[in-house]
């Protein structure tokens, strides 16, 4: 069995170029093979299978390799290999004709393996390794069109948002290791793991083997790890990578938002579960439910297609973070599993019609932006296949009875009201904002279907000459389509289409049968939320088709905040870039002023000792030699004078000797 | 009367231009002559003091004696002159400085 993980992971690595799009469809179709093979034998048996190695020895603490498959890692292992098998067949369509498609599909198959690694991680060195992994071919992909100035900003920006999720997780993983002196995720999180039986106790965190450090330590664990999350599942406050992401190919999109990118966040915190306190949880749940809200409140004015979807995934994420929150866990990850199917159908759909609008650009030379909805309109008779499952997608997204989401979303906002009765008071805001949230989700989606789709076209009103040939594309397009779209709906996850808990995902990853079911709950939620999400779509019908539309004033103070993304981007331009940039040039003067002058101080003052040593060095120590020798020369130059080898000359200098003897003599 | 002192001042006389001629004359006939008057002058002390001893006139002997020696050094010394003639061509002493290395 791991045998097979490793081949299907070495296989998924492959790196050809030229038939790159073939070989990785085949890898990822072995994958999936494998997957659902790996699956069928774990899912619910009650047994999960963890084989690890030993890699390395560090003094006495032995870090292992290996593979760990639970429900939990089987589920995300499934889904990824399932996901990412129909987006590389529609690449294969989609990227037809661009001159990097060897690059585009090696980065694709870095980008699924590294997810797939990541799943099925045993140990919090590999996850972060391969969390790594995941981060940088994302940071390849949404820079893929690396000539495109924004692509490379938004990347750049991609990455340094995950980075600071990247030192969360980091600083997680050394605190885990310090207190509990292992990096084994099974003996950490499993079911009478070491975090289970570690208690914080009169402010020291105590773990089983009587090891205790302050609780604050808990407390940085549980950030690092949120940050972490909030960076790869683009929550509040690190989201704002995913709306410019979607500077990458439409189908890179669709993968990094439904399955791969924004699940890995959501997948560690299902790893990382255990860890978490009620009050840790409950911090998580305003957070989610606040980046729903908040994402949902932005789609609703947003023009462009892609970025409309992308905070309808933010928005989703909010709502599965809430749901962690809560407590939630299976509700969460089922909502994870049903989002994947649908945002990826909605993009791939979003993929043709950037694809079709650009053609009618190029070839019309029209002056449109071909992400931008106000100039679609009246696709429904053009793109028929498109448009049937781009409904289908968005009632899965709305949560109309009979899809998946209708399943997960309603769960989700079910257990949110009994956890809000369990707490009382303030904290029914939760599912009061999570159900605004919803009602916004259907209001935003059914103006991007209205506005898309219905109407008439509007390049076509303004140029009636042209005549736009648009095709729903061959096989390459459709079967992905058709596949994603069958698994929209119920039956796929469970055979009640009403009852959240019959889905078998929900069933396998329950870690306790929570108590007394408040029924009464569950029939008025669904069908409230429903029966409101359908007036809401007739009343988004109202003003975006029908011909006596009304339109939103556009000035006002929630439009613009809306519009702009509530300033979160300008805010973090002016507040953090700029801060950081007058920093830098703050440091920079500091630099070139205080230690450039105190170096040059410095130097000034070596420069004058030198000269002042200089001067000793030529006058005192030289000048002491040269006069020694001088005299020497003068001595012996007077003394060579009687050396002249006339005869006289020494009988006249004894003499004069012997004179000075006598006179010498007589004198004293 | 002569006395002692005279003879003694006339030796010292002859003795310092016996000197004064080996120092300064650029022959070495010249210079051997002053060589002779220095020995002239001790001899003429040896003489002078001999009147100390009439017994043995030991002074009369010795500058006997001196006279034979100085003749026969005088006879080398003209030699050695002759020959260093033949060797430099001259006999001025300034010019012999072979003897500085």
């Amino acid at each position: 069995m791991p045998l097979a993980a490793f081949v299907f992971n070495a296989l998924a690595l492959n790196k050809k170029s030229a038939v790159a799009g073939w070989v990785s469809t085949l890898a990822i179709l072995v994958s999936t093979v494998c997957a659902v093979n790996v699956f069928a034998r774990v899912w619910d048996s009650e047994s999960y299978i963890h084989q690890q190695q030993v890699w390395f020895t560090i003094g006495a603490t032995k870090v292992y390799v290996g593979l760990l498959l639970n429900n939990l890692s089987v589920l995300l292992l499934l889904l990824v290999s399932v996901i990412a098998l129909p987006v590389h067949i529609y690449g294969m369509a989609y990227m037809k004709g661009d001159p990097h498609f060897g690059r585009y599909f090696t980065y694709l198959s870095l980008f699924c393996f590294s997810m797939l690694a990541l799943v099925v991680a045993d140990n919090l060195i590999l996850v972060y390794a391969f969390w790594e992994l995941v981060g940088f071919s994302s940071y390849l992909l949404i820079g893929f069109w690396n000539t495109r100035d924004k692509a490379v900003l938004a990347n750049k920006k991609a990455f340094i948002m995950n980075r600071i999720g990247d030192i969360g997780l980091l600083a997680a993983i050394v605190t885990l290791f310090a207190q509990f002196g292992t990096f084994d995720i099974d003996a950490l999180f499993g079911q009478h793991g070491l975090i289970s039986q570690a208690t914080i106790q009169d402010g020291a965190w105590v773990t089983a083997m009587g090891i205790s450090m302050p609780a604050v330590w808990q407390w940085v664990a549980c950030i690092g790890i949120f940050m972490a999350v909030a960076a790869k599942s683009a929550q509040f406050p690190l989201h704002t990578w995913l709306p410019d992401a979607m500077e990458g190919p439409t189908s890179v999109s669709a993968l990094i938002h439904a399955a791969t990118m924004v699940a890995a966040g959501v997948f560690l915190l299902g790893r990382f579960f255990p860890l978490f306190s009620e009050t840790q949880l409950m911090v998580l749940a305003v957070i989610g439910c606040f980046t729903a809200f908040m994402a949902a409140t932005i789609a609703l004015t947003q023009n462009d297609l892609k970025r409309v979807l992308a905070y309808s995934t933010i928005s989703q994420l909010g709502f599965m973070v809430m749901a962690m929150g809560i407590g939630a866990y299976a509700s969460s990850l089922f909502h994870l599993v049903t989002h994947a199917f649908f945002k990826c159908l909605l993009f791939l759909s979003a993929g043709i019609i950037i694809h079709e609008m650009q053609h009618l650009k190029d070839e019309h030379q029209l002056d449109i932006d071909p992400q931008n909805i106000l100039y679609m309109g009246g696709l429904r008779k053009k793109l028929p296949f498109t448009f049937v499952v781009c409904v289908i997608a968005a009632c899965a997204l709305i949560g109309l009875p009979l899809t998946s989401g209708f399943l997960s979303k309603d769960g989700i906002l079910i257990q949110s009201f009994e956890w809000a009765g369990h707490h009382g008071g303030i904290w029914y805001l939760i599912p009061v904002f999570s159900i605004i949230s919803s009602m916004l989700t259907a209001f935003y989606i059914s103006r991007l279907i209205f506005k898309v789709f219905f109407g008439e076209f509007e390049p076509e009103k303004a140029n009636p000459h042209i005549h736009p040939h648009f095709t729903d594309g061959g096989l390459a397009y459709k079967i992905p389509l058709a596949f994603l779209a069958l698994s929209c709906f119920f039956p796929i996850f469970s055979f009640n289409p009403f009852s959240y808990e019959s889905a078998w995902v929900v069933k396998g990853l329950t870690l306790a049968e929570h108590g007394g079911e408040a029924d009464l709950l569950h029939t008025i939620i669904p069908v409230g939320i429903t029966l409101v999400s359908i007036g809401i779509i007739y009343w988004a019908y109202n003003i975006y088709v029908s011909p006596n539309r009304k339109l939103f004033p556009q000035d006002t103070f929630l439009f613009k905040l809306s519009y702009n993304e509530w300033f979160i981007d300008s805010f973090y331009n002016n507040a953090i870039v700029k801060g950081t940039l007058s920093l830098s040039g703050a440091l920079f003067w500091i630099d070139k002023t205080v230690i450039d002058g105190f170096v040059g101080l410095l130097q000034n003052i070596v420069l004058t000792l030198a000269s002042i040593t200089k001067w000793l060095d030529k006058y005192i120590v030289d000048g002491f030699l040269h006069t020694l020798a001088a005299t020497t020369v003068a001595i012996s130059n007077f003394v060579r004078g009687f050396q002249n080898g006339r005869v006289q000359y020494y009988l006249f200098s004894m003499m004069a000797v012997l004179l000075a003897f006598f006179i010498y003599k007589i004198l004293i | 009367m002569i006395s002692l002192t005279h003879f003694l001042i006339t030796s010292a006389a002859l003795f310092s231009i016996g000197l004064y001629m080996v120092v300064a004359k650029k022959n070495a006939i010249q210079v051997l002559i002053g060589i002779e008057l220095i020995l002239n002058a001790a001899i003429l002390n040896l003489v002078a003091f001999g009147r100390y001893d009439k017994l043995n006139n030991n002074g009369q002997t010795f500058a006997l004696f001196a006279i034979v020696l100085a003749a026969a050094t005088t006879a080398v010394a003209l030699a050695i002159i002759l020959n260093v003639y033949r060797k430099y061509k001259t006999i001025e002493p300034d010019s012999i400085n072979q003897l500085k290395d």
